[in-house]
């Protein structure tokens, strides 16, 4: 069952052709990892998943759902705005950056959303918010503001303020690269937790142990197209592609 | 000196405070909300409201509010053939109000502008609105911001009342002016000056609580 989908997507930036005719899609429930060298198009691909950005050409699709359709002449055509922030509420996002509101205390950070967007109680979403930090281990932050904390427990608040609102599909773009080596681990632990959660997950990384041990499905992306993709073993242990070889090597060298 | 006639200037140069005071909040109360509005428009995607605002901020910050107070008060009715004519409070209050929402205007913008890009994509991926995300994301962290600047202008603010003098409002400087002429003592003024010290001594005690009150969060 195919819970996103998208078919040959193209976008720009002004004359910069980015993504070249994408075609893309995760099964309920599936981890997948997207892997590629900087100024692939990772993240723009991510961002047309939850209309951050707009796609020039293609379609997209969330739960059969079409927020963007190809019309007659190839372009890419956006269903009303409201609509696509309904559907996209089913997908959560994790940015590098975390992007926490920093006026607002741990809890209320995770209480935002549920309470102005989906009219939950706020009672109920207290609730909800701290059985979400003991999922992520700060319990003990609940008071704190984001400016209090260190780069991975912001970034452990980001990934409970973004279950806060039941998301289907997670997408995370690079959600340990503003981290210090020593914090790297705290995240991508919570984020394996969620593995077995049965929500379906987008990742985009660098760190490709973690990738390999948690992804069902490994993309390579290059120049704006997705040039492989393939299980764990394939993309990452032995690729067939002399640019996923070459891209690998680097990721070790620099590492 | 006579404490009795001290006592008597005064009182009468204090009662010129209460001028003073109904121009500084009238201003505050109308401009604050209408530079926040003509911000958004300047933030907005109509690019005819940029061009519209940008004459209004440029010609309102970059000519002497001297002489846009004798224009409202003398030219307009000059134009119109006497046909627009307001009073002096109500020609301060009118130049007051468009002049100091120009400056607030700008201060809105930048406030509003230096909030990064990620709050917003964070408030639209957690499927926030655009009236939510400023409601509840944007401004209140843009309020921080624009504190300061607020506070200097409204310093300002107080210390431009003075100006409303010149078209015969009689506040605080208009009738220590008057006193000083007519008694040939510069007394007067120094009461003046002490009013208005004591007035922006209390604006910057506001503001420094203000300020205080948002101290609890950094925006980096
Ligand atoms: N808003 C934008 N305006 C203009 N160009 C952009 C914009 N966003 C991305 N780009 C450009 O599009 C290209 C692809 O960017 P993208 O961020 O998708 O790459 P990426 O694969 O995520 O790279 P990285 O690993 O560095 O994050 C880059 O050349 C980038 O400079
Ligand atoms: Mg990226």
């Amino acid at each position: 069952m195919e819970i996103v989908k998208a078919t040959n997507l193209h976008k720009y930036f002004g004359k910069l052709h980015v993504l070249k005719g994408v075609d893309f899609h995760a099964d309920k429930g599936e981890i997948i990892s997207v892997i590629g060298p900087s100024g692939s198009g990772k993240s723009t691909l991510l961002r047309l998943l939850n209309h951050l950005e707009t796609a020039d050409r293609g379609s997209i699709r969330i739960d059969g759902q079409y927020i963007a359709k190809e019309n007659a002449e190839g372009r890419s055509e956006y269903i009303s705005g409201k609509e696509t922030l309904k559907i996209c509420r089913r997908l959560g996002m994790v940015f590098q950056s975390f992007n926490l509101f920093p006026h607002m205390s741990v809890t209320e950070n995770l209480m935002e959303a549920p309470v102005m967007v989906s009219g939950v109680s706020k009672a109920v979403a207290a609730e909800k918010a701290e059985s979400l930090l003991e999922k992520v281990g700060l319990t003990d932050k609940r008071d704190a503001y984001p400016g209090q904390l260190s780069g991975g427990q912001q970034q452990r608040v980001a990934i409970a303020r973004a279950l806060a609102m039941d998301p289907e599909i997670m997408l995370f773009d690079e959600p340990t690269s503003a981290l210090d080596p020593e914090l790297i681990g705290e995240v991508l632990n919570v984020i394996k937790n969620l593995a077995a959660e049965k929500i379906t997950m987008i990742i985009v990384t660098h760190e490709m142990n973690f990738a390999r041990e948690i992804s069902d499905r490994v993309l390579f992306m290059d120049g704006g197209v997705i040039v492989a993709g393939g299980t764990p073993d394939d993309i990452l242990v032995n690729p067939d592609h002399q640019r996923i070889r070459d891209f690998l090597r680097k990721i070790i060298r620099e590492a | 000196m006579d404490i009795g006639y001290l006592w008597d200037i005064t009182a009468y140069i204090a009662l010129g405070a209460g001028v003073t005071l109904k121009v500084f909040f009238i201003t505050l109360a109308l401009s604050v909300p209408l530079g926040v509005l003509c911000a958004l428009g300047k933030l907005s995607r109509f690019k005819i409201l940029h061009g519209v605002l940008g004459v209004y901020t440029w010609l309102f910050r970059g000519t002497p509010l001297l002489l846009q107070l004798f224009f409202t008060y003398y030219g307009l009715g000059i134009i119109s053939g006497g046909r627009i004519a307001f009073g002096p409070e109500m020609a301060a209050y009118i130049t007051f109000v468009v002049n100091y929402a120009a400056y607030f205007t700008e201060i809105f913008r930048g406030g509003i502008q230096s909030i990064g890009r990620g709050q917003y994509e964070a408030a639209k991926a957690l499927g926030m609105n655009q009236w939510l995300t400023m409601k509840r994301i944007v401004l209140p962290q843009a309020i921080k911001i624009i504190l300061p600047p607020m506070g200097n202008e409204s310093i300002n603010l107080i210390k431009d009342t003075a100006l409303c003098s010149v078209i015969t409002v009689t506040e605080i400087l208009r009738n220590a002016n008057r006193v000083m002429s007519r008694d040939f003592n510069v007394g007067a003024l120094v009461i003046a000056a002490a009013i208005y010290l004591l007035l922006t001594f209390i604006v910057i005690q506001v503001f420094r609580r203000l300020e205080k009150r948002y101290a609890y969060y950094t925006i980096r």
